[in-house]
């Protein structure tokens, strides 16, 4: 087969199939369709993963190799936070106290193991040198967390109410991202070099700052759009005013519903 | 609340956010004063794919929509020529010579890239709110419940 027509049916065909099984499996109202979204999803999922051994010829390859990399401390770190926050107070399918210390344990092991793909011999390399998507992921989830923790921080200290537990495990995960960025940028890890975690942590921003500047621009146009589409159309049809005869007919329904409460109830 | 004072905390939410990246980035140009090279095209890029995907993303929403308003073509026309109108752009301005291409060969390469680091970013930013309201969320389900406490009559 042609390596193009490979590439963009192993690869570029399977990223579209994921999209819209995610849109399908999220947003269809027939469970037929939805269950046909997820399939969609899992099969393109699983062909983009194997393209270090379809796709081995092409560059896209390596978004596969480093999809395969995080997929393990990714799965660790969902499941554990899933385990942690279903042992609590909750009314229904409380999980037992054992999950909870899987659960501690699942989100240690990732943070480790994510850890350990900086500071050890972990990093992604693809064919023969680190993955380059790996260089963008590290630098662009450290700066979100740590940004995000911070402003989810002020947002619970404004809207919640002594909610003071979850302020200070908030502060402390940004200052724990905090420290690693700072720790990155000072200190050489075996694979890479504090210069390129900076230049790479810079370049992280212009990217998130772009994403957001774009997707900002695409939600306006796109409220504009609706705006524009629901202002043409035509009102709903007006009903008449209510009669006499039924203004006292409501009259005398709410007199029976809404009195007072007599002295032998 | 007064209006005054939700503006005030509004504005005070948008500088958190600009807050945290602003002094990591700051920290990392006082560090190292070398870097900085082609920013400017990376945030281009980032911007005119997110811009075109997010489009996307949001034409396929539609659908959803459409099923509660009787199916109607305009503003799926309207979000289709947004997302045409991406497309156009970064097609135009990847061709510009050294505009916003970066180490690829082709536009064609150039724009397969920014979709693939687009799909990074994304990633990433999918794992640290996981992260992070994943954590608030666990740490709310551990609170015990609040009891009502009646004065006595």
């Amino acid at each position: 087969m042609d390596e193009y027509l490979q590439a963009f049916l192993l690869f570029w065909l399977a990223g579209l199939a994921v999209i819209v099984g995610l849109m399908l499996g999220f947003f269809s109202k027939q469970s037929a369709i939805r269950r046909f979204g997820m399939v969609l999803m899992v099969l393109g999922t699983l062909s983009i993963l194997a393209t270090p051994w379809t796709l081995s010829f092409s560059p896209s390859s390596a978004f596969g190799h480093f999809l395969g990399s995080i997929l393990g401390p990714s799965v660790l770190l969902g499941v554990g936070i899933y385990n942690i926050a279903f042992s609590g107070h909750v009314p229904v399918g409380r999980l037992t106290e054992g999950d909870r210390r899987a659960g501690f344990g699942m989100v240690l092991i990732a943070v480790l193991w994510f850890e350990g793909m900086h500071w050890w011999v972990l990093t992604p390399t693809y064919p023969d040198e680190i993955n380059r998507y790996w260089l963008i992921f590290w630098p662009t989830l450290l700066l979100v967390t740590a940004s995000g923790s911070f402003v989810v921080r002020y947002i619970v200290k404004t809207v919640g109410d002594e909610r003071n537990q979850e302020q200070r495990l908030l502060l402390t995960l940004f200052a724990l991202t905090a420290l690693l960025v700072v720790l990155g940028l000072m200190r050489n890890g075996p694979n890479v070099d504090a210069t390129q975690f900076a230049q790479e942590f810079w370049l992280a921003g212009a990217d998130v700052f772009g994403l957001m500047v774009g997707a900002a621009f695409a939600i306006l146009l796109f409220a504009l759009v609706l705006t524009i589409y629901e202002s043409q159309q035509p009102l709903p049809k007006q009903l008449d005013p209510p009669t006499t005869q039924q203004l006292q007919e409501a009259a005398k329904h709410i007199a029976k519903h809404v009195g007072g409460v007599s002295e032998d109830e | 609340m007064s209006e005054g004072s939700e503006t005030n905390k509004l504005s005070t939410l948008l500088l958190t956010t600009l807050l945290i990246p602003g002094v990591l980035l700051g920290l990392t140009y006082g560090l190292h004063p070398d870097i900085g090279e082609g920013t400017l095209i990376r945030f281009a890029n980032s911007m005119l794919t997110s811009f075109t995907m997010i489009s996307f993303l949001l034409l396929l929403t539609l659908f959803v929509y459409g099923d509660a308003r009787k199916r109607p073509v305009a503003p799926f026309i309207g979000m289709l020529l947004c997302g045409l109108f991406g497309v156009a752009m970064s097609i135009f301005f990847l061709s510009q010579g050294d505009l916003l291409m970066e180490e690829n060969g082709s536009v064609r390469a150039q724009a397969l890239t920014n979709i693939i680091r687009f799909s990074t970013t994304v990633i990433a930013c999918a794992i640290a709110a996981m992260l992070v309201l994943g954590m608030l969320f666990a740490s709310l389900m551990h609170t015990p419940p609040a009891r009502l406490e009646f004065e006595e009559e």
